[in-house]
């Protein structure tokens, strides 16, 4: 006997189907920004047409270096932690982490330590700060937006103490050595940058533990079904960004030839980048090379700006401008979805 | 529906649970806690001067920027483009003023333009339905450069003291029955707040859109206009900011806003875990702000070198945050 | 098959389980024997869930012990259960939205390349695309997202997921849930080819039809106790409902006696494009108006046009004979609309929020003065709810999310009793709910109508369509297809118009 309709089922042809995420609408706004890309590049190299010369790339990679180098590690950590911006996954603390660090560096060099000590010390502290963040999100269950932003206070507290609210000035044959020109005339601040997408891009893309990493910061459930312990890629992926300032720092101690002055600033640009970099995914998802194609976009712009003498100051308004279009264009994509 | 969900007996609740319940309060103790120690540590702390000093330069102007901060965070969202808000007040205001208009109108106009900002968040995260986090985030990045692009790369505009309208040095400096007027400011702001949240339609539909907006919807509550005038609010109250912070250092400094920005922030997320399922509240904020002023204060009246303030400071939210998220895992 | 032929691949021996002061499961047995299809129902709340967590390791039982292949255990942990084989396809899909059919499937024993730590993802789609067609005979569209894929197919690479592991038994948990009856026939065949393969399934499920058609031996499970194990094809369905009741059904529904008044909701052929067609109907005052049909007739989509989630495209909704434009939810609750969503616990109650909140969220001008809330004329009529409903709750202030299901279901009708709506839209008004509940809401229904509201709720359960409702409008394939009294006609005829299958004049089978 039938009690309920539910036993049986007929849909019509287009009830019922998921939304979507890489149909024709992903397609268009992939195309669209990379269309944009082009013509904004085009018209720097028109305008401006020292913008491809050889030199200028390189030029522009050594500037994008710092930024690149940081917004992998923050790449990482939403990869991780899932895209929902308040409860996912962001580390606040990694501009002020660069800050430490590179004091750290300075301060080591300073005591006549070597460069190897110096190294050692910053990479340890970095892993220290990537240690204090995974423990507040893992260990306590703090919400990461806001327990990176208390470890980025204690960050800001430790630079001034080691500072004293001066540049620390320092010079080593490493950092000399990074702004050197490298292999094909390029610095190898440059090369530091390329390795580091090359290796990561590999890693977080082409590997299992990126793939788990990513079903982690997806779907938690799902991850743990797989019989992924979640907690540890979701440790992990702090680490690495301490990592990352750590890395940063050594290639900011290098261009600035000390410890940095007002690293904070950096901070929204590293949020920006990864999610800037979701468009150019066929998930739109948080992705290294997303990143690595939006931070060498906002190189060339800064860049492409400065050739043809647009004041700077338009620069952050661009970039606004651009994550609000992205935006605006990829909500359009998911709208629908209750 | 799982099983086993049918009405929990609320009779033997045992004492493990009653105490992590205690843990609510952390932050109500913890400011207890760090006044006693500074009162006993610093002689100057406990001082009529000392607490009005306090009051007025470290709480009032975050606690209003709080305040908009929490109805933000209510709703589910987030404003970062609060110090945008402030600085284009504070700019409107000052450059009135400084053209020789009178100050009520000067006043209304740096309202005026904190409003602007808000309502540019309003129309991005209202009609165009942006994430609140990457609209106010693109809001203040287009806010840098605007305020860039007026001063020329950041300079400060400077008032001359002999040429300032009537009334002007009041804002700063007078007071009702001693009381400063920068704080008669923040009382009003947030009886203000504190009956909106509690007791008006308004507060409650902000509640319920920030509990579950699906369920604000569909029991017909007008989602997207009440979300748009909570940050037409909180740049209201930015704006307010603004005009007593640059009314006090008579000048508009570029970008001084965003310094309100993390510290905001940190308040309502401190003020959260006074909730029992975290949710923000004006009361809790207001707390935050008390607890983060009297450190910043008092740990300077210690004789902590500057510098160790701010890690103090960071450690102290560290583990306020710790110890109750610590207890509501416990509680859960 | 006798219970004591074979040892059970997998028995569950007197589990107790509780949560807070509630007793989810007072000592039940199960026992599955290897190579069979094992059966288990419940109302919900009986403790199905709960059992097959504590067998999935995502609860320990209080008291009790888990036996697998003769081994016994006092609790599992979700890696052990994997490891002696057992496998579960849960209601929820766990797979991530943003893999591929490959790496979805693959997730955690990736196939490498070569000897290097790298994912080949050419060997995953291939090995992928082999096993799916293995397994079910079908082909995925190549290279799709998860979140692509039809709920079916996102189950066929959740199943091929469990069967690459070689798992000893297979847990099903309510798997037809979202699917058309083709897909849910093929889901079968692969249920009946496994069985010959000698896998052991446990099918979970609340489709007696289903049950019957599919199950060697089923278990009915009751009040957290098992109250009986047989072979469904011995058993008529009608004696396997009332042992999950155990309630006469005729009971349960109120007998009400009522006048009806004049329409207070006319549709006049109302479209929406890919969804309904030309419908026309009304709902009048003191009628309790049913509407039902299979997924995909329409039905669900015209109930959320007369609240104004959906835009219609053309036709006409008149309220009390002038015609309305339903732009929103915040329209048609102007309009004395109510609804009382399907997913309660997402668009019906805050969890977070507390009774008193939810339940006065839709009336708060009601309560409130140039915009402040009057809380003493709030409390006593959230009280006055609560005591009329009989909402089981510490106090008003409490948090919904402490309340059970057919309580909150209780708070998210109370939202709008104090408005004294006109017009009642349900959406399955007492799925998941209890059966104490359920009667209580039936109830409440009845009075309702009786003082001159018109109530349309919407159902897949005809018994309860056809014990509370006056008529009942059956949806076809984007049509209205047929009214009928209820007085006049049974569940076979309303299932036969929702089928179609009266079009085809086919026999029906009862």
């Amino acid at each position: 006997m039938h009690t309920s309709l539910a036993d049986l089922g007929e849909p019509l042809p287009n009830a019922r189907r998921s939304r979507p995420t890489a149909g024709w609408p992903s397609l268009l706004i992939r195309a669209g920004s990379l269309f944009a890309f082009a013509s904004a590049m085009l018209y720097f190299v028109i305008v401006a047409p020292s913008f491809l010369s050889f030199g200028n790339i390189a030029n522009v990679l050594e500037q994008s270096a710092i930024l690149g180098v940081l917004s992998f590690g923050m790449t990482i950590v939403m990869i991780g932690g899932g895209s929902n911006i308040i409860t996912g996954g962001i580390d606040l603390s990694l501009a002020n982490n660069l800050g430490l660090c590179a004091a750290v560096y300075a301060s080591v060099l300073r005591n006549g330590q070597s460069d190897a000590t110096a190294l050692l010390l910053t990479l340890a502290t970095g892993l220290a700060v990537g240690f204090l963040n995974a423990f507040a999100v893992v260990g306590l269950g703090i919400l990461p937006l806001i327990a990176t932003l208390s470890v980025m206070n204690i960050c800001a507290g430790f630079e001034l103490v080691l500072t004293q609210n001066t540049v620390i000035p320092a010079s080593s044959p490493l950092l000399s050595s990074l702004t050197d020109s490298g292999p094909l005339g390029i610095s190898y601040l440059a090369w530091v940058l390329l390795a580091l997408a090359i290796v990561l891009v590999l890693g977080v893309e082409f590997t299992p533990v990126g793939l788990r990493l990513y079903a982690v910061g997806a779907h938690r459930e799902a991850a743990r079904a797989a019989g992924l312990y979640v907690k540890s890629y979701i440790a992990g992926s702090y680490l690495l960004s301490g990592i990352c300032g750590a890395a940063g720092a050594v290639l900011s101690a290098s261009l600035l030839n000390g410890s940095s002055t007002g690293s904070g600033a950096i901070l929204l640009s590293i949020v920006l980048t990864p999610l800037l970099g979701t468009v150019f995914s066929r998930r739109l998802v948080p992705t290294i090379t997303g990143t690595f194609l939006s931070v060498l976009f906002i190189g060339f712009l800064i860049n492409g700006f400065q050739l043809t003498n647009v004041s700077s100051y338009w620069v952050n308004g661009v970039e606004g401008v651009l994550i609000l279009l992205v935006v605006a264009a990829t909500s359009l994509v998911r709208r629908g979805e209750s | 529906m799982a099983a086993g969900t049918s009405s929990p007996e609320m009779d033997a609740v045992p004492v493990r649970v009653r105490l992590t319940a205690l843990l609510r309060y952390t932050i109500v103790f913890a400011f207890v806690a760090v006044f006693v120690f500074l009162s006993l540590q610093a002689p100057s702390f406990f001082t009529t001067s000392n607490l009005l000093n306090l009051l007025v330069n470290n709480f009032a102007l975050l606690a209003l920027v709080s305040l908009g901060m929490t109805l933000v965070i209510l709703t589910g969202g987030i404003d970062l483009s609060v110090g945008s808000a402030i600085d284009i007040g504070s700019l409107v205001f000052i450059s009135l003023v400084s053209s020789h208009h009178p100050l009520l109108v000067a006043v209304f106009g740096g309202l005026l333009g904190a409003l602007l900002v808000g309502g540019f968040n309003a129309f991005l995260i209202s009609v165009l339905r942006i994430t609140p986090f990457l609209a106010t985030l693109g809001t203040l990045f287009i806010g840098e450069s605007v305020q860039q692009l007026a001063t020329n790369g950041g300079q400060p505009i400077y008032l001359i003291t002999g040429n300032l309208p009537r009334g002007f040095t009041e804002i700063g400096r007078e007071s009702f029955w001693g009381v400063p007027v920068p704080l008669c400011v923040v009382a009003v702001g947030i009886a203000g707040f504190l009956l909106l949240a509690q007791r008006t339609r308004f507060g409650r539909e902000v509640g319920a859109i920030g509990a579950q907006s699906g369920v604000a919807w569909y029991s017909g509550i007008q989602v997207q206009r009440t979300t748009g005038l909570v940050y037409l609010l909180s740049a209201l109250v930015c704006g307010v900011a603004g005009i007593i912070l640059s009314s006090t250092v008579k000048a508009y400094v570029p970008l001084s806003g965003n310094a309100y920005l993390l510290d905001s922030i940190g308040a309502t997320f401190i003020g959260t875990t006074l909730h029992a399922e975290g949710r923000p509240s004006v009361i809790g904020t207001v707390l935050g702000v008390l607890l983060l002023s009297i450190v910043t204060n008092g740990l300077l009246l210690i004789g902590w070198n500057f510098y160790w303030q701010q890690v103090g400071t960071g450690v102290l939210i560290f583990l306020v945050l710790a110890v109750s998220f610590l207890g509501r895992r416990a509680r859960a | 098959m006798s219970l004591d032929g074979q040892k059970p691949l997998l028995a569950m021996r007197e589990v107790v389980k509780s949560f807070g002061g509630v007793r989810a499961l007072a000592g039940t047995n199960l026992n599955v024997q290897p190579g069979t299809i094992h059966g288990l129902v419940g109302q919900n709340g009986a403790g199905k869930s709960t059992l097959i967590k504590i067998l999935a390791g995502i609860h320990g039982p209080d008291a009790g012990s888990i036996e697998i292949a003769g081994q016994r255990y006092h609790h599992l942990t979700p890696h052990r259960a994997e490891k002696l084989g057992l496998h579960f396809i849960h209601q929820e899909r766990l797979l991530v939205p943003t893999f591929t059919v490959g790496e979805a499937l693959f997730l955690g024993s990736e196939p490498g390349l070569g000897r290097l730590p790298l994912l080949n993802r050419k060997r995953m789609k291939r090995q992928a695309a082999e096993a799916i067609y293995n397994y079910f005979d079908v082909e995925l569209p190549v290279g799709a997202l998860i979140g692509e894929l039809t709920p079916a197919q996102q189950q066929i690479v959740q199943i091929t997921r469990a069967l690459l592991r070689s798992p000893s038994a297979l847990i099903f948990d309510e798997p037809t849930a979202a699917l058309a009856k083709p897909e849910a026939d093929r889901l079968f065949e692969t249920i009946r080819r496994l069985r010959v393969q000698g896998l052991t399934i446990v099918y979970v499920s609340h489709y007696l039809s289903e049950i019957a058609m599919l199950c060697d031996r089923v278990t009915v499970l009751r009040n957290g106790v098992d109250v009986g194990t047989f072979n469904p094809s011995e058993v008529p369905a009608t004696r396997l409902v009332s042992m999950m009741i155990a309630r006469d059904i005729d009971e349960m529904f109120p007998k009400k006696k009522i006048t009806v008044g004049t329409p207070i909701v006319t549709v006049e052929n109302l479209h929406r494009r890919r969804a309904f067609n030309d419908v026309s109907f009304n709902v009048r005052r003191g009628e309790i108006v049913g509407i039902t049909g299979l997924l995909g007739s329409g039905a669900k989509e015209l109930v959320r046009c007369l609240f104004g989630l959906l835009p219609a495209d053309g036709g006409k909704i008149a309220i009390d004979g002038r015609p309305v434009f339903l732009r929103s939810p915040s329209a048609a609750v102007r309009r004395k609309f109510a609804l009382v969503p399907e997913n309660r616990r997402k668009h019906g109650v805050a969890l977070d929020l507390s009774v008193r909140e939810n339940m006065t969220l839709a009336s708060l001008r009601q309560y409130s003065r140039l915009g402040f809330l009057q809380s003493a004329r709030e409390a006593d009529t959230v009280d006055e709810l609560i005591s009329r409903l009989s909402i089981r709750t510490p106090h008003r202030n409490t948090a919904v999310r402490h309340l059970s299901g057919g309580n909150q279901q209780k708070v998210a009708l109370a939202k709008w009793l104090s408005r004294r709506s006109s017009l009642y839209i349900l959406d399955e008004p007492t799925v998941g709910v209890d059966i104490g509940s359920k009667v209580e809401i039936y109830r409440l229904i009845g009075e309702l109508a009786e003082q001159g509201a018109g109530i349309l709720t919407l159902s897949a359960d005809l018994l309860e369509l056809l014990g509370i409702c006056d008529r009942i409008l059956v949806m076809y394939r984007g049509q209205l297809a047929k009214e009928f009294p209820a007085a006049a006609t049974n569940s076979d005829e309303l299932l036969a118009c929702a089928t179609g299958a009266d079009l085809t004049a086919l026999p029906v089978d009862g």
